[in-house]
């Protein structure tokens, strides 16, 4: 048994000195993102000098600051079109861009709409937090002692993201939670390799914002409810994939085919 | 029975902790398929409780508490693969 260890970690390539441990809560999803990004890097076999990593506002906007690939933190304006421009600027790039729902949604959504048409090839891996109230119907959530933004039901019918990219264009479509760490990965790898816009949304619930209503149960208990919730359906017709109180949340990979 | 276990791989892992990193969030303890980590009763420098190793030799390099863990502070290496030959 080893405790402390001289030896670095097979990742400690890619990530910036001194950056870890990250500035994210303990337990919160994001840092298995960025962990499954750097495996799925690694596994892909693109050359990592041509990877940018771009990054938007709010706790995912740091992931900017860990990795250790070409990358920048759009603070003004959206990062998708931020993105688009470096891409179709430097067509050689490999732009990955990590996304949380205010950036998507507060100004990111006419950009998503129009670079998903445009076809531009970029990666986008949405973290969803389950803060903006209209990603989820928070019933889902008050069925378990985690509540969200609102603590009775929430009026707004829930947004169906996957959906969305599909109708943008998107060739790629997958949901996972970062427990399904493995198949995020496979997923990432998969994406990686694609020349067209690829979306892969991971459900990952802040757990701050749940804390904060006064019930504190264990990080891990709160990031599980999903994955239990969870089932697993490729290839599910993306009409059917709202995050509704009664249904579990489908996960997988729902659209994969190749613009010619 | 012979025949099945024949040229089957037995692989075997280390885990490495870097302790000083860990945030405590449980991930790796937890989903250990093999039950080899225990959360510590003592503290790391940021005051979290760092996950130890209950059983070295059940480790099968998985990987698994690797990839879940956000903060990059748990890690397998393969130790030993052998073949198993016809008994
Ligand atoms: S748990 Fe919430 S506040 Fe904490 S790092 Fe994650 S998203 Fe940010
Ligand atoms: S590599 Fe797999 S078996 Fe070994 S400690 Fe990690 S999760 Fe457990
Ligand atoms: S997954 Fe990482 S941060 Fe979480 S308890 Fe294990 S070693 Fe610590």
């Amino acid at each position: 048994m080893v405790e402390h260890t001289d030896e670095l970690h097979p990742s400690e390539y890619f990530l910036q000195a001194g950056s870890i441990p990250s500035i994210w809560c303990p337990g919160c999803g994001i840092g298995t993102v960025v962990n499954t990004f750097i495996q799925a890097v690694e596994k892909s076999k693109i050359d990592f000098e041509k990877i940018c990593v771009v990054s938007g506002i709010g706790c995912t906007g740091k992931v900017a600051y860990h990795v250790k690939f070409n990358s920048f933190q759009a603070v003004y304006r959206n990062p998708i079109k931020r993105a688009s421009e470096l891409k179709l600027k430097n067509p050689n790039l490999k732009v990955v861009v990590f996304l949380n729902d205010v950036d998507f949604m507060t100004s990111g959504a006419e950009g998503f709409i129009g670079v998903g048409k445009r076809g531009v090839a970029l990666c986008v891996i949405y973290v969803n937090n389950f803060i903006y109230r209209i990603f989820i119907e928070h019933k889902a959530l008050s069925r378990t002692p985690f509540i969200g933004t609102t603590v009775e039901n929430n009026i707004e019918s829930p947004f169906n993201i996957p959906h969305l990219a599909k109708s943008c264009g998107a060739q790629y479509v997958a949901r996972w939670t970062p427990l399904h760490a493995r198949r995020l990965m496979y997923s990432m790898a998969d994406a990686l390799q694609k020349p067209s816009f690829s979306l892969i949304e991971v459900i990952s619930p802040c757990l701050m914002y749940y804390a904060s209503n006064g019930i504190i149960g264990r990080s891990l208990d709160r990031v599980s409810f999903f994955y239990d919730n969870s089932i697993i359906k490729h290839g599910e017709p993306t009409e059917n994939l709202d995050i509704r109180p009664p249904n579990k949340i489908i996960v997988g990979k729902f659209v994969d085919n190749i613009r010619e | 029975m012979k025949v099945f276990l024949n040229g089957l791989k037995v692989i075997k892992g280390e885990v490495f902790i870097m302790k000083d990193r860990c945030k405590g969030c449980g991930f790796c303890v937890t989903c250990c398929p093999m039950d080899v980590l225990e959360v510590s009763k003592k503290f790391n420098v940021n005051g979290y409780h760092f996950p130890v190793v209950k059983n070295p030799d059940d480790c099968i390099n998985c990987g698994l508490c690797e990839i879940l863990c956000p903060d990059f502070a748990i890690w397998s290496v393969l130790k030993e693969e052998r073949q198993v030959v016809e008994v």
